[in-house]
């Protein structure tokens, strides 16, 4: 019997046991699948972030010019482009109600006095109400009254500024739509970058997948102390073959059922939610992996440190808990910097950059740096178990 | 009496010998409020901008017309800039050109770039950096205006500019939010919301798993024992009920008077508040007894208590607020003990509610409890007998 055999037979052995054992099923697919439905279900709403058109009620004092203003900003922002913003002229009173019924997402009421409260120095105040329903619209129809209320400030201290100057009285008038007109104008060019940001339900599927192989693969080697504990690891080394065979097929075993359930996962995803691409089977496949490898090689350094096997349960809870959920399982931590870095790191993590590669065209070439930090993941977990005491006649 | 309590105390203690229980009872939960209630500020921002471009006056007067915006503003290279908005940890990038600085020093129109992420409040963002951009410009705009209505000297440009900029107060804009949410979450503490739904989740999640003890005690022969001494089957099964509960209770606890100690975190009207843990655990106990007794397999009962908790816990709220949940969403998120917790801990802590304010959620926890319980105490029973 070969060595080859001899694995073989270790592995399909060890595979068998597990595929039919429960807890397998319920960590490599029941579990994440159940999570991903639930989340695309309950969290979908909490997403959704839409463009809608607004109604905006606005109210400005009779006969004052520089109020408004605002309207006619208000109307020149949705004439541009995009955004729809349908502008009321109402009466301060009437601003409330519409706002609470519904019939208005947002209300603005300009003061009495406006122009001259503004002019006299005393900075009056805009009052901006937001309702129901508005999405993201409520930060863009305040930012658009702010920045005019800005450029209303800034032409009344021009005016200001030319009273002490002595800026006759006719060309006073004139100076604060000046500053607007002549103040440097932005010309905004479009650029493009890649699209390598998964939509929320590809995030889920790949998040859920991510964090659950972290379980899945520590079926395979993390056996091994239990075997060490059970004694029948002794008897294994004790059979006519190199003692790594042992090792190896641990290896393999953890190795297949992660491959098996990230295949499965990100299949069923792909095919039970709207809207998952993740694009180039190939890229992916590479993928997928280079992240069992990276996950498996870090059980062999949990089965250097655990004595017993509680204590490798207990590490690898939480080495999945806390790499899947920095990954981005649950949620995105958007962090630059050296946080950034580090977090980039988590094999979690860069699985998830690069199925964002991948969903947005990127080829197997395109995964250089994905690949990168999940083979010298892998590189590392598998050195440092190497050469960590105990259990090295093993390795 | 005694002997029910003796069996409790024992739960507990066996609980409390499981070492991963240090990270997932103790600092776990704790590291969730922390992290998740770091993100719940009232004055977040309005979101984020890469800006790369060399130094110069532009980028200087450009920040800090974003960062007044509400805008998080991270300098960048050209590179990072695009990788940054490629992967959406920025909603917009801003490029800045040498030549932009060179025009705007020069008080001339300047050309930048803008790169908008694929998410859809990158529109916002993208509106939020023009009107910014926008005020950058209105100083130069005010010199070159006066310039033009004959006044030579630069130099008292500027100086009559800095005393308008003094005597003229900028109008302002006040901002009332008065939708539904944000009505709903006014008084809320930065913590407290992330402190009671990490609360629930955990609270339930810990009984759930506390399951395996019960599954070890079947297995290893521990409730044979428990039989084969002077103990009667409900006196058997009221201690492992009464030792689920204090599981459920100490994790509870803990997180309540360990949050309320490090972030502050108001739970409202203590007696009310601690009455709601009580019967919220004792569903958790009633589910946790019932996983115990159906399943045979350590890791599968740890894998269905921590996949069970984490879904009943999404729907229930205890991962995204129920605010946010469409109406049949929220229908269905009552099906769930976490959604009753929920809105009780929503009414003693955000509208200072009392114990009668909660009773209906209460009334409906407690019919969860009463169902749980003597369905997981009917299959002990019938486990026990088979024991026997």
């Amino acid at each position: 019997m070969t060595n080859l055999s001899k694995l073989l037979a270790m592995v399909r052995y060890d595979l068998r046991q597990r595929l039919t054992d429960g807890s397998v099923l319920a960590f490599a697919v029941v579990v994440p699948l159940a999570l991903m439905w639930v989340m695309d279900v309950v969290f979908s709403d909490a997403t959704d972030v839409e463009l809608q058109p607004i109604t905006v009620a606005v109210a400005t004092p009779a006969d004052d010019q520089l109020a408004a203003v605002i309207p006619e900003v208000l109307r020149a922002v949705s004439a541009d482009g995009e955004l729809q913003i349908e502008v009321r002229e109402v009466t301060p009173t009437e601003v409330p109600d519409l706002v609470a019924d519904g019939s208005a997402g947002m209300g603005v009421v300009v003061p009495p006095d406006f122009s001259t409260a503004l002019i006299a120095g005393d900075g009056p105040e805009v009052e901006v109400t937001i309702g129901d329903n508005t999405g993201i619209m409520d930060q863009i129809v305040g930012s658009v009254v702010r920045a005019t209320l800005a450029q209303l400030t800034a032409g009344t201290q021009a005016a200001t500024a030319g009273v002490e100057l002595g800026v006759s009285p006719d060309q006073l008038a004139a100076l604060g739509q000046a500053v607007v007109d002549e103040a440097p104008q932005v010309q905004w060019r479009e650029g493009q970058a890649a699209s390598e940001q998964l939509g929320f339900q590809e995030s889920i599927v790949a998040g859920q997948a991510g964090m659950f192989l972290l379980f899945t693969v520590g079926f395979g080697v993390l056996a091994m102390v239990r075997e060490r504990e059970q004694g029948t690891m002794a008897r294994l080394l004790s059979m006519p073959m190199p003692p790594w065979l042992v090792t190896a097929a641990k290896g393999a075993v953890s190795f297949l059922l992660g491959l098996i359930s990230m295949t499965v996962l990100l299949t069923a995803g792909s095919v039970l939610f709207d809207g998952v691409d993740f694009g180039a089977p190939v890229a992916v496949g590479v993928l997928i992996l280079l992240v069992v490898a990276a996950t498996t090689s870090l059980m062999f350094i949990i089965t250097k440190v655990a004595r017993t096997a509680e204590q490798a349960g207990i590490a690898q809870s939480i080495v999945a808990v806390v790499l899947g959920m920095s990954g981005g399982a649950f949620f995105q931590i958007n962090a630059t910097g050296l946080v950034g870095t580090i977090l980039a790191l988590n094999p979690v993590k860069a699985f998830i950059d690069g199925l964002g590669v991948t969903s947005g065209g990127g080829r197997v070439g395109d995964l250089g740096t994905v690949a990168l930090i999940l083979g010298a993941f892998t590189a590392l977990c598998l050195v440092c178990a190497w050469l960590l005491p105990d259990r090295k006649d093993a390795l | 009496m005694r002997s029910v309590l003796a069996i409790a105390e024992a739960e507990l203690k066996r609980f409390n010998a499981d070492k991963s229980n240090i990270f997932f009872v103790f600092i776990f939960p704790l590291a969730l409020v922390f992290l998740l209630g770091s993100q719940f500020t009232p004055s977040g921002t309005a979101g984020t901008v890469a800006v790369t471009g060399p130094e110069s006056g532009l980028r200087v007067a450009l920040i800090e017309q974003m960062e007044t915006a509400g805008l998080e503003v991270t300098l960048t290279d050209e590179d990072g800039m695009r990788r940054q908005v490629a992967r959406g940890t920025a909603d917009v990038g801003v490029t800045i050109p040498e030549s932009a600085a060179e025009d705007f020093a020069a008080g001339t129109d300047f050309a930048l770039e803008l790169v908008s992420a694929s998410q859809s409040d990158a529109v916002a963002v993208a509106q939020l950096v023009r009107d910014a951009t926008a005020a950058a410009t209105l100083r130069e705009g005010q010199v070159i205006a006066l310039r033009g209505a004959g006044i030579d000297s630069d130099a008292d440009i500027v100086r009559a500019l800095e005393r308008a900029e003094d005597s003229v107060a900028p109008a302002r804009l006040v901002v009332r939010n008065q939708s539904g949410l944000a009505r709903e979450f006014r008084g809320l503490g930065q913590f407290d919301l992330t402190a009671s739904t990490t609360l629930l989740l955990f609270t339930f999640l810990t009984a759930l798993t506390g399951a395996v003890t019960l599954i070890q005690a079947r297995r290893d022969g521990v409730v044979k024992r428990i039989m084969a001494s002077p103990v009667s089957a409900t006196q058997a099964i009221a201690g492992q009920g009464l030792g689920r509960l204090a599981i459920a209770l100490f994790q509870g606890l803990y997180i309540m008077l360990a949050s309320w100690l490090i972030f502050g975190v108001s739970w409202g009207d203590p007696v009310a508040a601690s009455v709601l843990l009580l019967v919220f655990s004792l569903v958790a106990a009633g589910v946790s007894m019932i996983v115990g007794v159906l399943v045979d397999n350590e890791s599968l009962g740890l894998g269905l208590g921590i996949g069970a908790s984490l879904v009943v816990g999404a729907i229930g709220g205890a991962m995204v607020p129920l605010e946010f949940f469409s109406d049949t969403m929220r229908r269905v998120a009552h099906f769930t003990p976490h959604a009753w917790g929920y809105e009780a801990f929503a009414e003693l802590q955000r509208r200072s509610g009392g114990l009668f304010d909660i009773l209906p959620e209460l009334g409906v926890l407690l019919a969860m409890a009463v169902v749980t319980l003597a369905l997981g105490s009917w299959l002990l029973r019938r486990s026990l007998e088979r024991a026997m």
